[in-house]
């Protein structure tokens, strides 16, 4: 049976005067906090809050292989394991990974990889698990972010961070971090990550309909966005050692 | 990163079972303390009701959905409510991935049968129209991180999210299910507060709020689950046996203990104001 409250979307996603439904001008992100180290069991962590979005991220390895027929003798191995929790989403999620959840871990993967020596680590595996325990559009730049600050305060050797956004076209006009609303009422969406070692993409999907034209408004649009978040990431890194610096030496 | 082995060294095993001899545990707490506890209630935007419980390093973050379906033959008014744990491989090393196994079994059912058993659910209110349509309410609790007893911490959890929740009112008119615009509250769907407190054992040491070595060389444990003034469930675990004795010092131990946390939580205070 349907459930009491009917998950709609309005016809308009821009408010008469101008701004977005949440009260965002085009090319505002939404609110960003970042925190490292919040999972204390793990060899890294992070905890981010993009919007509504509220992911945590822990970082295992270098480890055992677990099955052990996946090691690899020359390299160590990266993998990722996004999940959403059953409540992060409208309609309850079925506990077991779907098909979804398994190729944005896939995706997540292939973005991370790039950046980590893994030839240095033989025989051994990183595992980086992603939780989203709210979910409101953007969950897959956001897992990203965050799994690239878990990397480094497990103090992975990186060649750089890694950061990503999503942008994409609603009621004709291109806007930057699109909303769960947005994502689906809106025409286009185009997930993206930055590797910063290289400035190369290393992530990178569309749904929609774009000509060559609007592909390099998307990215540059991207780039200017993929900049601040880039900030907040090396400030939230930088804040837990400062913090410790704090502690030991009494204050300032 | 901290050291986290399945296996706990003699020399460390030693060191807690002579402080417990003492009566004093490895973390300076007394036999009968808790951990410190902080709860915060509503922090899931898309779940009807939640919260995000620490109990010293352990922590566990609940989330409630409903759906509507049909009610069970032998119980047409009322409604369903099943309780869920996932152990994250996020949350410790010694969790794996994949379906839930014995450990994440037992801790849903031990904070199930806790709640189920106190009279807590008002499963009555959960029925929009007899032999129809009930709701089914699902409290999933995922652990993300593991520092010992997730029992007690998830079922603070989720009495805290049941609590705090906001579920949209419906009701059939010419079989369309129909939004009242009201919302039933934890106020409504909640009566009795059910507590489950679980102690350790070793060798014939007991005491509360066993931490996560203490929970590895752990020989026993038991969880038992309080209202006010009744026992509602009981749980044994691990090889050890307990004594008659000792299991009534125990039930009357989780009573009084019951009492004070119940009076210091205020757990009310996480209802919503409508």
């Amino acid at each position: 049976m349907p459930l009491i409250i009917k998950d709609e979307y309005p016809e308009k996603l821009f408010r008469e005067d101008g701004k977005r439904l949440d009260g965002r001008d085009k090319q505002e992100l939404r609110p960003i906090k970042m925190e490292v180290g919040v999972i204390k069991n793990a060899d890294g962590s992070a905890y981010l809050e993009w919007g509504n979005n509220k992911i945590y991220a822990a970082v295992y390895g270098p480890r055992e292989v677990h099955p052990h027929h996946l090691a690899k003798p020359d390299r160590g191995i990266l993998r990722v394991f996004y999940r959403m929790a059953t409540f992060s989403v409208f309609d309850r999620k079925r506990p077991a990974p779907g098909r979804r959840e398994k190729e944005i871990s896939m995706i997540i993967t292939d973005c991370l990889e790039p950046v980590l020596f893994l030839e240095l680590y033989p025989g051994t595996s990183f595992e980086v698990f992603i939780d989203v325990m709210d979910a409101d559009g953007g969950t897959r730049c956001a897992s990203t972010t965050v799994a690239a600050l878990a990397l480094a305060d497990a103090g992975v050797p990186m060649r750089s961070l890694v950061s990503a956004v999503a942008v994409g076209r609603i009621d004709g006009e291109i806007v930057t971090d699109l909303s769960g609303i947005e994502d689906k009422a809106g025409e286009a969406d185009l997930p993206c990550a930055i590797t910063w070692f290289n400035e190369e993409l290393s992530l990178l999907q569309f749904d929609g309909d774009m000509n060559l034209k609007d592909l390099d408004q998307y990215l540059k649009l991207a780039k200017d966005a993929l900049t601040k978040i880039y900030a907040l990431q090396l400030e939230a890194l930088k804040s837990k050692y400062l913090t410790i610096q704090n502690e030991s030496s009494g204050g300032e | 990163m901290m050291n986290i082995k399945r296996i706990i060294s003699s020399i460390e095993k030693n060191y807690i079972i002579n402080n417990l001899k003492k009566e004093e545990r490895i973390d300076g707490r007394g036999l009968w303390e808790y951990r410190d506890l902080t709860i915060k209630n509503n922090i899931i935007a898309s779940a009807e009701g939640s919260a995000d419980i620490t109990l010293g390093d352990t922590k566990v973050i609940t989330g409630i959905k409903y759906e509507i379906g049909e009610p069970f033959p032998d119980m047409p008014n009322e409604g369903v409510c099943t309780i869920m744990a996932e152990l994250l491989p996020l949350a410790s090393p010694l969790f794996e991935r994949g379906p839930p196994d014995e450990q994440s079994i037992e801790m849903a059912r031990v904070v199930d049968r806790g709640i189920r058993h106190a009279d807590c659910v008002q499963t009555k209110k959960l029925c929009i129209k007899e032999n129809e349509a009930v709701y089914i309410l699902f409290v999933d609790m995922y652990v993300i991180n593991y520092a010992g007893n997730l029992i007690d911490a998830g079922g603070i959890s989720a009495l805290v999210s049941l609590i705090s929740s906001q579920i949209p009112e419906g009701k059939l008119e010419n079989g369309n299910l129909e939004w009242t615009g009201k919302y039933l509250t934890g106020e409504t769907l909640v009566k009795e507060l059910p507590l489950v407190m679980t102690f350790g054992k070793i060798e014939d040491m007991i005491f509360l709020d066993p931490n996560l070595p203490e929970e590895l060389i752990c020989e026993g444990k038991i969880s038992i689950s309080t209202t006010e003034n009744k026992i509602t469930s009981i749980q044994k675990s691990g090889y050890a046996t307990f004594s008659v004795d000792e299991v009534k010092m125990l039930c009357q131990k989780a009573l009084d203990l019951g009492k004070n946390i119940r009076k210091q939580l205020d757990l009310w205070q996480y209802k919503v104001k409508n």
